[in-house]
């Protein structure tokens, strides 16, 4: 394997007096793929979230650049090229075009470029059809495929999923895991918690399980 | 009876003629009730949401008081600020009383608890993601603040609504900071107030019908918004 894009370490965690997190180290490698299984309540969630800068651990170490950092010092920095996919994903009031253009507003490109992007995003993830349509009523299937173009769209190099084939029918299942290999392929370090492991074979690289707060093989 | 349809009657006449005298009432009535809540509604809705997102101690006692400061009655703000824009007050050397500016912000001190504790409740309901999905995507905090309201728009527009409703009904603090000058900070509700001492009620059913309109426009359009956000939901 080559170097780690991103090495965190040490990520200590606890709700409500519950030690969620203990010290959990996880290692992300361009273009590989990281299956996180567990019970509900695990910590799963919460852990991408720390990744992407959503929540905020107790104590967590960040290896980036060759050199260690704490969490708070280095997560500002990092946190643009990370990002996080909810379950159910929320897709913004608007249509799928603006939805998919939301997050370029924040970059450097241009309008022109913007533009661009967008129409070459929704013909990568086949939803030309759909641009101009009201992103809250698509079905759920197509609603994840939004959320996966709306992330694809920023080229991050960490993609954080909670659970993205949970609840979806077998087409949709066919296309989201479709859309995740071309993200893997394309050199994006991705991390996806499920309970169904037999979706992620061929996929996933690495499967870790939670026990008790930890990360095992 | 039927002396309130005579007075009725003739209140329509004065309406419907556009009197001068009656309209200049209606006119300053809006233009200080919509100087204080636009002047309001930012300040308001971003405490709203430092309130909800912000995590400092004492939030929960900071919601309680704005929630009870929205029964606080009209004529205790406008006692309040008669006593610090008189002239020995310690603003009194700004000169404000009886001015439509101290109207203005005695009613942005009535709406402003309002604007909170409803702009509060509309920011809680919204959905956690929305901020989450915006900061992930690349959003600053301030757009994705932007984003938040974007998504409960409906119910922050019911917030600034009903803010408008109560400070365009108010009496207590035009009367007293305002003066009811004629032309100048005499406003619907003091005019109202007035005109039936002198027991002149068609020009106080006049602008009691303006008033009542308005009731009935700002309950149809929040019905009208109630139905959007369900329908959205």
């Amino acid at each position: 394997m080559n170097e780690p894009l991103l090495v965190f370490r040490g990520i200590e965690k606890s709700f409500a007096g519950s030690q969620i997190l203990r010290n959990v180290d996880l290692l992300l490698y361009p273009g590989n793929c990281i299956l996180l299984s567990g019970k509900n309540g695990a910590g799963k969630s919460t852990l991408l979230k720390i990744i992407a800068g959503l929540e905020t651990p107790e104590q967590a170490e960040i290896e980036y650049s060759g050199e260690s950092h704490s969490w708070k010092t280095v997560i500002r920095s990092i946190r643009k090229n990370i990002i996080y996919l909810h379950q159910q994903p929320f897709l913004f009031s608007g249509t799928v075009l603006s939805n998919v253009a939301y997050g370029l507003r924040f970059t450097s490109l241009n309008r022109k470029q913007r533009r661009e992007s967008v129409i070459e995003a929704l013909e990568w993830a086949g939803l030309t059809d759909v641009a101009t349509q009201d992103a809250k009523t698509l079905s759920r299937g197509v609603q994840q495929r939004v959320a996966f173009t709306r992330a694809w769209i920023l080229k991050p190099k960490v993609l954080l999923l909670d659970e993205p084939m949970a609840n979806m029918d077998h087409e949709s299942r066919e296309q989201t895991s479709l859309l995740l290999r071309r993200m893997k392929s394309s050199g994006m370090s991705i991390v996806v918690t499920s309970h169904m492991q037999q979706y992620y074979d061929g996929l996933a690289d690495q499967h870790f399980h939670f026990k008790r707060g930890r990360l095992v093989p | 009876m039927s002396g309130l349809l005579i007075n009725t009657q003739q209140a329509l006449q004065l309406l419907l003629s556009g009197d001068p005298k009656l309209w200049s009432i209606v006119i300053i009535s809006f233009s200080v009730s919509l100087k204080a809540i636009v002047l309001t509604t930012p300040l308001a809705l971003l405490v709203a949401f430092a309130l909800n997102h912000g995590n400092f101690p004492g939030i929960r006692f900071i919601v309680a008081v704005f929630n009870s400061l929205l029964s606080v009655p009209t004529v205790v703000i406008g006692l309040f600020l008669y006593v610090l824009l008189s002239r020995q007050g310690p603003f009194g050397d700004l000169r404000l009383l009886f001015t439509q500016t101290a109207m203005v912000i005695g009613q942005m001190f009535l709406c402003f608890p309002i604007l909170v504790a409803l702009g509060y409740a509309a920011i809680q309901a919204a959905d956690q993601r929305v901020w989450e999905t915006a900061r992930t995507l690349g959003a600053p905090s301030w757009f994705s603040m932007l984003t938040v309201f974007y998504e409960v728009r409906f119910g922050l527009l019911a917030a600034v609504l009903t803010g408008f409703g109560r400070i365009i009904s108010e009496v207590g603090i035009s009367m007293m900071v305002g003066g009811n000058i004629m032309g100048y900070t005499r406003n619907i509700t003091t005019a109202i107030a007035l005109e039936t001492s002198k027991g002149e009620f068609a020009q106080g059913i006049a602008l009691g019908l303006v008033l009542l309109t308005l009731a009935f426009l700002l309950t149809v359009f929040l019905s009208y918004i109630q139905g959007k956000k369900e329908f959205a939901a």
